[in-house]
């Protein structure tokens, strides 16, 4: 502590010394400005390394095979753009995108409607023994691995699983049915599924940040006499404008890029009625060796991603300023 | 804050629900994976006799030991050199701001939402070319540079709320530029790069896609990619398949309990700040 | 910046090099020095690989480690679905020594597998009856049933209908059924007796509709049409009007209930446990489980082939050899050659070969046949084969036709039949689409 004092003292005395440096000064710190720019970007070298050789460099790969036809062994031949205008009128390959964005609503406003109306339910007792083991509780299906979630889930969702057995409990035994092979239920299965694992984490990063709110807020309000239900749209939602933007961020991104739970579940059946991009571009381009229409989709997948995330970064800078 | 009490029970109750929701496939999952093996249980029931057999039997099938030394591995690889290279990236970034900083934290933080779906073809095709298929090093690699935007960005934000007079004083007292970040930078960030760690970790062992893409022997993946070949193998077999899967889980499961509080937090700001 | 050096970097050469500069896959073939290929002496790992579920391959393996110890197989073992994902990448990156096949003529054309023509010369393959290899034979357009041989089998299998005897019984019906018509009344006795006529596997990945499908058009049509669809001989389709008819027919079956409920998330596994379990009266299947059924349900199983829809008609069925083939890059391809050989032609292995695998072996029409117990379903099952040999009703599967043909149309295609999604004629329409955009590429 002692040293650190007397180090910014003399620091102090040197920036007051600075002021009247000379011109040759001036340069000399200039020049030493330079030499620390090019160490410090020295220092972000091995970074930007393997991020450019990993990343970057496989971005534009895959905008390069996209105007190709190409089937991973043999020559390649230039394809124009026909493998974009190949998404537009394949409905395998469209399709796939819509399931993707049908996922959105069980990956994203499911687990961020629900994560509202649970954390601002238990707010109120949100350091009590209940609240901590239930935070440990539901955070489970964040560490596992996703292949996990679909193994348990596929389980669970089929014919004599759980879940209909629990229907069957409950005298609804009409309802039940295999969830996963059904044309009308299979994407909204997938859809829990997604929404199971996402739900823990939007919760409590909710939570938390309605432990942020300024309680003095609450109060006022009701003294002016507001209900809870007014209570909750005029202090509470509008205050964890940045927690729902980020929720919906990370959960839309899992529904677009998702691959592991439709790969372990379905395998995109039946029908084509659970397909998605992501395993779409694996099929295409490991297994029928359509590497360019498969890069193809990556690009749209890439840019789709971005055109739904960005807007709503902007939507939470607003709320912040 | 005054909640009704009504209101708190109800509170309760709905906590309770989705606690139990979230429950049930574990639950689901280790009586399942209790019955005799090959057979087809109906739903939750609790077997006449419980064949705790099946977890060894699991255990050898899956190679458990080599499975596990395996993901280690990978982590050695990809953990310490990310969140060295990282943190030199955003100690650099978010210290020192050098000319022409911005504009490589922008061209960061373009990767940030990147679906890895997106680069998985080039990558496959990259390993190939390398010789590094089927190796553990064609997950190591990819996964250095896809963390890099996410690491950079979260070192970079830490190192922004240092204040420069402990580098000036630092660099009074004689300390050269290296000394100044490992001597003096990376023992103040430790709380940053721990967290850190803990998601890299994290999301490492649960790597699938490149695992199921780029390595084929299973006893060279991550632990995600060993349990999709463990389904591939003994999908037929559900009790099997159960106990494979609850053993596969079984670290991360052991390290989440004893380091939850970590665990949350790190995630809760990962995500915060991703 | 950094994205302008990628794309410089990336930008120099179109993938895989250009027509004419590029190393054109060269088409592999086995090499080895004067006389028989042998395995040798020296210890010898043949990396292989295996489907899952089935414990032929193994018996086999054993079996052959115990006559030649210094060889020794080192085995991966995946569902069929994941080694069809799994097969051209495998072959070229990671090659195996031996190797279930799917579908080989994609796998050919890319010069993925070793040209097994020079062991079938010094091992005398081209001496046996010539309907056992040929559709492992593949011309240089990629079209099967003719040109160098490119894969082996470990038996020929066969396929047609297993029934439960017990429950058959329960309602009436004790004998195999002789026309279309028969069936269809003991599938309608099944159902009002309250049991579940057919369990039949399509979940997932795995539509095996096909089966039933394929049986049909046999008894509707003729086999020849459909392997020249298969064969991928000029101008044949699908779309055809019995085979119409085949499907029309199996849609009147799904829309009377005669399959299980949940047939659309039925995988393989579970049709095989559930039918065991005797929860059910028919499945559509082939002779691998003969051995199998014998062992779970000794005595109480019966096997039929589809009849035709008229009788006295001619039978058809679906019969494929098991293959295996040689990665064109294996390291020790003689030994595997040695090895395929010897399942087909040592007396120990084709004991094995029919009473674990059930079906018929490869090799010499005059080869040891271990014998066979009367009241097994395997006699049945080699009793019918020959019944098939008579008629020259054998067929390829018609999920064989391309590489991605079962994965990526019969599969999802059987699936919305069964769904209501699309009619019988939709359902040949879709395939045959599918099926010229895959040949055409």
């Amino acid at each position: 502590m002692q040293k650190r004092s007397t180090t910014i003292r003399r620091h102090r005395e040197d920036e007051a010394a600075a002021r009247f440096t000379t011109d040759r000064r001036r340069r000399a710190l200039r020049a030493r400005r330079l030499r620390r720019g090019g160490l410090a970007l020295a220092l972000t070298a091995p970074a930007v390394l393997a991020y450019v050789v990993f990343v970057i460099r496989p971005i534009a790969m895959t905008v390069q095979y996209s105007f190709y036809k190409w089937d991973g062994i043999t020559p390649s031949t230039w394809a124009g753009l026909s493998n974009y205008v190949a998404i537009l009128h394949n409905p395998e390959l469209s399709g796939s995108i819509v399931n993707a964005f049908t996922l959105i609503l069980f990956f994203s406003f499911v687990p961020v409607a629900l994560g509202l109306f649970t954390a601002n339910a238990i707010r109120g007792f949100a350091t009590s023994r209940l609240a901590v083991v239930a935070r440990t509780v539901l955070f489970l299906p964040q560490i596992i691995p996703l292949v996990a979630a679909g193994i348990m889930w596929s389980w669970q969702l089929s014919t004599d699983g759980v879940v209909n057995q629990v229907f069957r409990l409950l005298g609804l035994g009409r309802l039940a049915r295999p969830w996963l092979g059904d044309f009308g239920t299979a994407l909204p299965a997938v859809g829990v599924i997604g929404a199971w694992v996402l739900f823990g984490l939007c919760m409590l990063l909710l939570l938390a940040g309605m432990t942020k709110i300024d309680p003095s807020l609450y109060e006022a309000a009701r003294v002016d006499g507001a209900g809870p239900v007014r209570e909750f749209f005029s202090i509470t939602l509008p205050s964890l404008r940045q927690e729902v933007v980020v929720c919906l961020t990370v959960t839309i991104i899992a529904a677009l890029a998702s691959f592991d739970i439709v790969y372990i579940a379905t395998q995109g059946g039946p029908g084509n009625r659970t397909l998605v991009p992501g395993l779409e571009i694996y099929y295409l381009a490991f297994f029928q060796r359509q590497v360019g229409s498969a890069s193809a989709l990556a690009v749209v997948l890439m840019l789709l991603v971005l055109a739904v995330v960005l807007p709503l970064q902007s939507l939470s800078r607003e709320g912040k300023s | 804050m005054i909640v009704s009490r009504r209101e708190q029970w109800l509170g309760r109750v709905l906590l309770v629900i989705l606690m139990a929701v979230t429950v049930l496939p574990f639950v689901s999952l280790f009586v399942t994976a209790l019955h005799p093996s090959g057979t087809y249980p109906a739903g939750l029931s609790w077997p006449a006799t419980p064949h705790w057999s099946n977890f060894t039997e699991a255990f050898k099938a899956a190679d458990m030991g080599r499975l596990l030394w395996s993901s280690v591995l990978i982590e050695v690889g990809v953990v310490p050199v990310s969140l060295l290279i990282s943190t030199m990236a955003g100690f650099a970034l978010g210290h020192l701001r050098p000319p022409g900083g911005r504009a490589l934290f922008i061209g960061f933080l373009l990767g940030l939402t990147l679906p890895f779906e997106g680069i998985i073809i080039p990558l496959y095709y990259q390993m190939r070319d390398l010789g590094l298929l089927n190796t553990r090093w064609a997950i190591i690699l990819p996964l250095i540079g896809l963390y890099m935007p996410f690491a950079v960005f979260w070192m970079r934000a830490h190192f922004i709320t240092m204040p420069d007079d402990i580098s000036e004083a630092a660099r009074i007292d004689g300390a050269n530029l290296w000394q100044l970040f490992w001597r003096i930078h990376v023992p103040l960030s430790m709380p940053a790069l721990s967290s850190l760690a803990i998601l890299l970790f994290l999301w490492s062992w649960n790597q699938f896609l490149l695992a199921v893409v780029l390595v084929s022997d299973p006893l060279q993946r991550t632990m995600a990619g060993a349990l999709g070949a463990f389904q591939g193998q003994w999908g037929t077999d559900i009790p099997l398949l159960c106990a494979g899967s609850l053993l596969i889980l079984t670290p991360t499961l052991v390290i989440f309990l004893v380091f939850q509080r970590r665990f949350v937090s790190a995630l809760l700001q990962g995500s915060l700040k991703g | 910046m950094i994205l302008g050096t990628a794309l410089a970097l990336a930008a120099c050469s179109a993938p895989g090099g250009t027509a004419g500069t590029s190393t054109a896959a060269s088409t592999g073939s086995a090499t080895f020095a004067g006389g028989s290929p042998t395995c040798g002496t020296s210890p010898v790992t043949l990396s292989t690989y295996i489907e899952t579920g089935f414990p032929l391959p193994k018996n086999l393996t054993d079996e052959f480690t115990k006559q030649y110890p210094n060889v020794t197989f080192k085995i991966r073992e995946d569902q069929f679905a994941v080694i069809t994902q799994n097969a051209p990448r495998v072959l070229v990156d990671d090659p195996p020594d031996l190797m279930r096949l799917p579908q080989v003529s994609g796998l050919v054309k890319d010069g993925l597998l070793l040209n097994l023509d020079p062991y079938a010369k010094a091992f005398g393959w081209d001496k046996w009856p010539a309907s056992q290899l040929e559709q492992m034979r593949v011309d240089a357009d990629g079209r099967r049933g003719d040109g160098p041989l490119y894969a082996m089998g470990l038996n020929f299998s066969m396929t047609g209908v297993f029934y439960n005897k017990d429950l058959a019984a329960t309602f009436g019906m004790t004998e195999a059924p002789k026309t279309l018509a028969d069936l269809d009344a003991a599938l309608k006795k099944a159902k009002d007796a309250g049991i579940t006529p057919i369990v039949q596997f399509n979940g997932g990945a795995t539509g095996g509709l096909a089966f039933p499908l394929q049986g049909l058009m046999a008894s509707y049509g003729d086999a020849s049409a459909i392997n020249s669809w298969i064969y991928q001989k000029s101008g044949a389709t699908i779309d055809t009007p019995t085979n119409l008819q085949a499907a029309q027919h199996l849609q009147q079956w799904i829309s009377s209930g005669y399959f299980a409920s949940d047939v659309n998330s039925i995988d393989y596994a579970t049709m095989m446990s559930r039918f065991i379990d005797g929860k059910s009266a028919f499945i559509f299947d082939g002779d691998w489980e003969s051995g199998n059924l014998d062992q779970k349900m000794p005595g109480k199983v019966g096997f039929f082939l589809m009849p035709p829809a008229q009788a006295g008609g001619k039978f058809g069925a679906m019969s494929a050899p098991l293959t295996y083939g040689i990665s064109a890059k294996a390291k020790h391809a003689d030994c595997a050659a040695f090895f395929l050989n010897w399942v087909a032609t040592n007396q120990q292995a084709r004991t094995i070969d029919v009473q674990v695998g059930g079906s018929h072996p490869m090799g010499p029409a005059d080869a040891f046949m271990p014998a066979v117990d009367k009241n097994t379903v395997t006699a049945q099952t080699l009793a019918a084969g020959a019944q098939i040999g008579a008629d020259n009703g054998a067929m390829d599967f018609i999920a064989n036709a391309t590489g991605a043909i079962y994965a990526k149309s019969w599969t999802p295609n059987l699936q919305k039949l069964v769904a209501g999604q699309i009619d019988a004629k939709g359902l040949l329409t879709a395939v045959q689409a599918d099926y010229k955009t895959q040949i055409g590429s």
